[in-house]
């Protein structure tokens, strides 16, 4: 549905103040009143009918299956009963929309409940509003935008409603999840939203900063259904009258706002005075600035200037990466996402291709796992078109996908996903004819895919062009036709460009010297996206100083930062007298894994962990027991130790022997409780004392333990709990891994656990702290 | 704004060396520029019933002995819910994997942020009732106070809607750094049961606290 956007739509006001009028209780659920008084439900939508509305939303803001739980009422029966009290009320006077208010729980990584469920909830309301015969669907109040995408493809792929989209900004033009405008704006008209806008949180002064970015962030109809003011604290009153309020609309309608409406405190006076005061005026005119973008929900990266993608996230020559993979190792792939991020990177290419390797279910698990803890726009890199619309479907912003080529299967296959989850898509100039030879050849290809993607609607400005590096020591005529090819796509087609560098020196010696040059003169050609390794110095420090020469570095600040230090004198002297075992007591992570790869001339493996490692452990584990240390010198000595552990790892696989598996213990946070500090806390230690830890996370139920324990062989468990209220949890974990047949040991610790309480529900031992765990498992597995 | 004490001896680290000290001081100057704490409340009429303490604004009855106490002279009282967001909970996250002594460390200085949010609220709601006096703030899960109110508390102030806060089944609080609180109002100066004698408008004057007891005892 194409809505004009120069046409006025009048929405409805609050339904929750006017029940609350209509003599609704603290405590009662108003989603029910569709079923006990549907008289009250026909008053008030007909009320904002003749008040002008002409979409009133049907009362089934809450309506969905988590909330209805133990009314006795289905998700069909209350959704149906509202929209015919809506249709009755207003009749061919108004349209009717299906309302979908946010579930009440988080949503993953904040939450527990997965994108999955939500979809399936969603989906409930949305099917159940279509089949009542509603005329569109709406999705308000969102403050999540992972929340907001699972409705949105609900509605988009399970109906043929149109759908308008709403979520709830605070003065600092943020949701409480800390989302930008730019990424909800751009977001959801990428995924394919009819309208969006703001509902909520503020009344409309406030609001209009931010319907104003609004405005200018997307194409789409804007929609504002902001609160009657401000409530006062004291006595809960929202602080505009309608004409007030009405008054205040009418500079949204001149930004640019076309859809409009009350929120909370609103009622039929509001929208009658808001229909008189703009019900002649013509939304004012609005500047769209078309910009490549991506996002995270948090980080909006409009891609003015030179961005570094990372390129490290790839299994491909590296050893590590595929034994962690194989071991569904994601911790380690969070690590090197870290450093990346740390080093610079904008963005993050990730790539999880490798035999043995089903990359339909891994790219999501790993795109969770990374926007749980990273936040950097992700770029997902397949040849698996399955595998890139899994991952796109459970990214939580705008993602870019790597890659398309000029092949006719290649666009056929990749540019509809790419369309439908609103990504943007780097353009591999090579097609069926293989490597294409000259400049010229390269800008036809990247030409054909530009006409296709924007045939399908995929904007100019979301197609990224890879011009393709080739050896330069095998093919040397190449180098400059791939600059040419660079040159023409920036200047004379417009757009970005994204080059993978380091294949350049490939068989060269001082390889590094060759990338770089290569590197600057590609950037002198336009190259705005160059994927590269950020954790190489030298290719950051050429990135620092392009952005000077461009001006994207204003007054050298970040090359300052970046290289001010150079002159003052080094504390190296100091760091280089420390031996091992000190570097791992003082936490020291760069000088123990330097000093462990020096020391691994000399001394095995084995001999690095038991002679070093332990006891240094072990030596800061007696003082914080002693109180001279505390838990940040635990954990940091427990770190140095992990960066010890990294290269003895490496060292391993690349000899292709067994890695050093100690015993392996599980260890999980109990069902209902989602504070995971403490586990993770004993986690880091326990690793780094050689265990093989199996983290199953937090809200874990018994039966996930059990079966861990089962299919694994596991002989030790720890469990973590924090409330009094998770404590039967823990019992009875204990008791269903008890009446195994060969039960494991179990060690347990958390806020509430006691010595007396572990010991009566019949767990192995109690652990106060990480080091009393790493004691408990020396005892209960022995050695160690 | 983070007392630095308070926060390593929630770490039970108040014996910590300079270094970690420096270290500590560090992490909250960063806490306090990129987190803020917020918060919202709801005032209430009081009703000292037999079965409790009887909000009757928004129809809560507090039972037990411990609110009974605290709210014992007071006829007003105030619901407050104060969180950091999910901003923190997403740093403490992206900490955790990055750096667990540094996550330790910036967790107790969200607990200590959390906290000073609440004593800004509190001489906020002070400076809207002038002439009253506030009991200290008591939350779900003080003395018999049943940690079952903390959803209740969300619900009456519309915490998830105008804050983002949300109480699980198992009543915990989501984002973590959240808190519920109670706070009275009373026309005579009231005792510091919780923060204890250093905070009470009574300390020269108390015969308990001559005597070396405490009101708490």
């Amino acid at each position: 549905m194409t809505i004009d956007r120069q046409k006025l739509i009048f929405l409805d006001g609050a339904m929750g103040t006017m029940l609350q009028r209509k003599g609704l209780q603290p405590g009662e659920n108003p989603e029910l009143m569709n079923l006990e008084h549907p008289e009250w439900i026909r008053d008030i939508h007909g009320a904002y009918a003749a008040a002008g509305s002409q979409v009133v939303y049907a009362n089934t803001f809450g309506a969905n299956r988590r909330k209805l739980e133990g009314t006795g009422h289905t998700v069909q029966e209350v959704v149906a009963a509202a929209v015919r009290n809506a249709r009755e009320a207003v009749g061919s006077k108004a349209m009717v929309a299906v309302d979908m208010g946010p579930l009440g729980e988080l949503l993953e990584p904040m939450g527990t409940l997965t994108f999955e469920d939500a979809y399936d909830l969603f989906t409930e309301v949305a099917e159940a509003g279509e089949a009542a015969g509603a005329d569109l669907a709406v999705i308000e109040t969102m403050t999540d935008l992972y929340e907001a995408k699972a409705a949105l493809l609900a509605v988009k792929e399970q109906t043929k409603l149109p759908v308008f989209v709403t979520m709830t900004f605070d003065e600092n033009g943020r949701t409480f999840t800390g989302c930008t405008v730019a990424s909800m704006a751009r977001t959801l008209e990428g995924l394919g939203a009819d309208a969006i806008g703001l509902n909520c949180s503020l009344g409309p002064k406030q609001l209009l900063p931010i319907l104003q970015e609004l405005c200018s962030q997307t194409r789409l109809p804007v929609i504002a259904k902001p609160n009657a003011g401000l409530p006062d604290p004291v006595d809960g009153h929202y602080d505009l009258t309608p004409a007030e309020f009405a008054q205040a609309m009418k500079d949204a309608v001149a930004a640019g706002v076309s859809i409009v409406g009350g929120c909370c405190g609103t009622n039929p006076e509001y929208i009658a005075a808001l229909y008189e005061a703009v019900k002649d005026m013509q939304p004012g005119a609005r500047t769209y600035e078309e910009k490549s973008f991506v996002c995270t929900p948090t980080n909006a990266l409009t891609l003015d200037g030179l961005h570094v993608i990372g390129e490290r996230i790839n299994p491909t020559g590296k050893k590590r990466f595929q034994q962690a993979l194989l071991e569904n190792d994601l911790d380690y792939i969070v690590d090197v996402a870290i450093a990346q991020m740390d080093a610079g990177a904008s963005i993050l290419d990730v790539n999880v291709g490798y035999p043995g390797v089903d990359e339909v279910t891994m790219l999501p698990r790993v795109v969770k796992k990374l926007q749980a803890a990273v936040d950097l726009p992700l770029q997902l890199d397949s040849t698996n078109p399955a595998a890139l619309e899994a991952g796109l479907r459970v990214y939580n912003g705008k993602a870019a996908v790597n890659s398309v080529n000029g092949e006719e299967k290649s666009m056929a296959a990749i540019l509809p996903i790419v369309k439908k989850y609103g990504a943007a898509v780097v353009g591999l100039t090579l097609d069926e004819n293989g490597l294409p030879k000259t400049a010229e050849q390269r800008i036809a290809i990247a030409q054909r895919i530009l006409d296709r993607a924007v045939s399908m609607g995929i904007p100019a400005s979301d197609v990224w062009i890879d011009c393709l590096t080739l050896t330069v020591s095998a093919q040397q005529d190449q180098a400059v036709e791939t600059l040419k090819a660079v040159q023409y796509v920036t200047d004379v087609m417009k757009l970005k460009t994204v080059l993978g560098v380091s294949n350049i020196s490939f068989g060269l010696p001082n390889r590094m010297l060759m990338t770089q040059t290569f590197l600057i003169r590609a950037i002198q050609c336009g190259l705005s996206l160059p994927i590269v390794n950020p954790n190489q110095t030298e290719i950051m420090d050429a990135i620092a100083a392009c952005r000077v020469l461009s001006g994207q570095d204003g007054e050298c600040r970040a090359y300052v930062d970046r290289f001010a230090g150079d002159t003052a004198p080094k504390p190296a002297a100091v760091a280089s007298t420390i031996t091992l075992d000190e570097a791992i007591i003082r936490g020291l992570r760069s000088d123990a894994a330097r000093l462990a790869k020096e020391a691994l001339q000399a001394e095995t493996e084995l001999q690095l962990v038991e002679g070093h490692l332990i006891p240094a452990l072990d030596k800061v584990g007696i003082d914080y027991e002693q109180g001279k240390a505390f838990l940040p010198q635990l954990l940091g000595a427990a770190q140095a130790a992990q960066s010890v552990f990294e290269v003895i790892k490496t060292s391993l696989a690349e000899k292709g022997g067994a890695p050093v598996k100690k015993d392996r213990v599980v260890i999980a946070t109990v069902q209902g409780d989602i504070h995971d500090i403490g586990k993770n806390i004993v986690k880091t230690v326990m690793e780094n004392y050689g265990y093989d830890v199996i983290d199953l996370g937090r809200d874990v139920p018994p039966e996930t333990i059990v079966a861990a324990v089962k299919e694994q062989n596991i002989r030790l468990v720890g469990l973590s709990a924090l409330m009094t209220t998770t404590l039967p949890a823990m019992e009875e974990t204990v008791r269903q891994l008890k009446a195994l047949e060969n039960p494991p040991s179990i060690m347990v610790g958390g806020a509430v656990v006691t010595e007396e309480y572990a010991a009566r529900m019949g767990a192995d031992a109690y652990a106060k702290d990480a080091r009393a765990a790493v004691e408990a498992a020396r005892r209960l597995l022995g050695g160690n | 704004m983070i007392d630095v004490n308070e926060a390593l001896r929630y770490l039970g680290a108040s014996g910590a060396d300079d270094v970690l000290r420096e270290r500590m001081q560090q992490v909250a100057r960063d806490a306090e520029a990129r987190f803020r704490p917020r918060y919202i409340y709801r005032v209430s009429a009081v009703e000292h019933r037999g079965e409790g303490e009887w909000l009757s604004d928004v129809q809560l009855l507090l039972p037990g002995k411990s609110a009974g106490k605290m709210l014992a002279q007071c006829h007003r009282a105030v619901l407050l819910v104060c969180t950091l967001g999910s901003a923190f909970d997403s740093a403490m996250r992206m900490e955790q994997a990055r750096d667990m002594s540094r996550a330790v460390m910036l967790d107790v200085c969200g607990s200590a942020l959390v906290e000073a949010g609440c004593d800004q609220a509190q001489e906020e709601i002070a400076a809207r009732f002038p002439g009253m006096y506030l009991t200290d703030r008591f939350s779900p899960g003080y003395g018999d106070l049943p940690l079952e109110i903390q959803p209740v508390i969300c619900r009456l102030t519309d915490a998830q809607r105008r804050l983002g806060v949300h109480v699980t089944p198992s009543l915990l609080m989501n984002p973590q750094k959240s808190v519920t609180a109670i706070i009275g109002l009373a026309d005579e100066p009231q005792r510091a049961r919780i923060r204890g004698c250093a905070y009470c408008a009574l300390r020269e004057k108390c015969e308990l606290r001559k005597g070396g007891h405490s009101c708490d005892d």
